[in-house]
């Protein structure tokens, strides 16, 4: 068993890796995935809360700076890391998240409807969060809505593989 | 003392939290063009709200002044106005509108000063429109918005403003150096001049944002430089910009026409 610490860091610096190597320069219908949300989707439930945050802000800080938006990506990974509690329990229902060590056991444990509506609620609201703020006004409400929701399908598409990749492994 | 730490300890997350999200707020309105401009603009109509209704309360209390000054003015104009009966040569300035105003924000500590006045498109005041005050000019518009507008004050170094020396015809142009906020330098009055300390100084007739004529400052000081045909005069201005309170705004009538006729000239 890894230690958990470890574990957060390894992920924290592949995924962003990955974001801003790899998924940064793909643009599908001029928009490009947001893989960087899966660190927030399966950072460990029993860890620290203030070093959650920091982490958060610290990886959206980075993702700032490599796509020239300086603060936006920040403010809408923090407040969707302030939705996340809200939308586990709403999709998983009452489990106790204290017992529960590494995400692969809800993966395992939940079924593919569970896992989607999760899925859709965090990244509906981050993206809504991400269009808003860059529009700065609700003039724009059209193109807000339009852009987030194919932003939407076209990351949990790539998303729900990226976590079939990983994690079937351990959810067998 | 303890409470204060017990509260923190036990709220650290979301005080964390909150400090890290008014950091990224802050980051996006102070890094990014479109959100700072457009936080701004908010900001901006809030406080000239306030400001104005500052200054609202604020001037019921100088009435007793302003009263007085009125009757000073009155009196004034009925003199004119007997004046200009035995004297119909006089023309009056009928392609010059004259807007009554008042500064709701002043200031004159920086090198670039501006003012905010009461008045905005809802008065038909346009940008370029120069703004006077019984004795001296305050500025010209840069900015505008429906109830407010923005006044480059002259004791702005970016500004230069046309000037003439009183019954002469030789012109120069007046700006500020950013030392003293009751002196300014008028430069390019050529060395034929006959001036002296003491001698009036007005604004002349070349440009069509003030009407000539109106007073300035006096000459406190001249000089004329080594290998040089101009003079180099230090002027003492009439009007204490720091303190003055109402203004007029002066509308050219025909603008736009010298300025279509200027255009006009460009062709050729």
């Amino acid at each position: 068993m890894k230690n958990i610490n470890q574990l957060v860091f390894l992920r924290f610096l592949f995924i962003i890796l990955s974001q801003i190597l790899i998924f940064n320069n793909i643009l599908i219908y001029g928009i490009s995935p947001n893989i960087y949300l899966i660190f927030l989707i399966v950072f460990p439930l029993t860890y620290n809360k203030s070093l959650f945050y920091i982490y958060i802000f610290i990886a959206g800080l980075i993702l700032d700076f490599f796509s020239n938006t300086y603060g936006i990506i920040t403010f809408s990974l923090l407040l969707s890391a302030w939705f996340r509690p809200y939308f586990l329990k709403f999709s998983f229902g009452h489990f106790d998240a204290s017992k529960v060590r590494k995400t692969a056991d809800y993966i395992k444990e939940t079924s593919l409807y569970q896992k989607l509506t999760f899925l859709i609620l965090m990244y509906f609201t981050h993206q809504f969060l991400l269009f808003s703020v860059e529009a700065f006004s609700f003039e724009k409400l059209d193109w807000i809505i339009k852009k987030t929701l194919i932003s939407t399908i076209i990351s949990i598409i790539l998303c729900y593989i990226f976590i079939l990749i990983f994690y079937t492994k351990n959810a067998r | 003392m303890r409470r204060i730490i017990d509260f923190l300890i036990k709220n650290i997350h979301s005080l964390t939290f909150t400090f890290l999200l008014s950091f990224s707020l802050i980051q996006i309105i102070d890094k990014n063009f479109y959100h700072n401009s457009k936080f701004n603009f908010y900001s901006n109509s809030v406080i000239n709200t306030i400001n104005d209704f500052k200054q609202n309360f604020s001037e019921y209390f100088e009435l007793k002044i302003i009263n007085e000054n009125l009757i000073i003015e009155n009196t004034l104009l009925k003199n004119n106005s007997i004046n200009t009966a035995e004297n119909d040569s006089i023309i009056s300035d009928e392609n010059y509108t004259y807007i009554p105003a008042k500064i709701i924000s002043n200031s004159i500590k920086f090198s670039k000063n501006f003012i905010t006045i009461n008045k905005g498109i809802n008065q038909k005041i346009n940008v370029e429109d120069g703004v006077i005050s019984k004795i001296g000019v305050i500025g010209i518009i840069n900015n505008n918005s429906d109830k407010f507008s923005t006044v480059i004050s002259i004791l702005n170094t970016d500004l230069k403003i046309n000037a003439k020396v009183k019954n002469t015809n030789h012109f120069g142009s007046l700006s500020w150096d950013a030392n003293n906020f009751q002196i300014m330098n008028l430069d390019d009055v050529p060395k034929s001049a006959l001036i002296k300390n003491g001698d009036t100084i007005q604004t002349g007739g070349m440009s069509s944002i003030f009407p000539e004529d109106i007073p300035i400052g006096t000459i406190i000081e001249y000089s004329l430089p080594d290998a040089s045909n101009y003079y180099k005069i230090k002027v003492k201005l009439f009007e204490d910009i720091g303190s003055v309170n109402n203004v007029y705004v002066v509308k050219n009538n025909f603008k736009q026409e010298i300025k279509d006729l200027e255009k006009n000239n460009e062709k050729y």
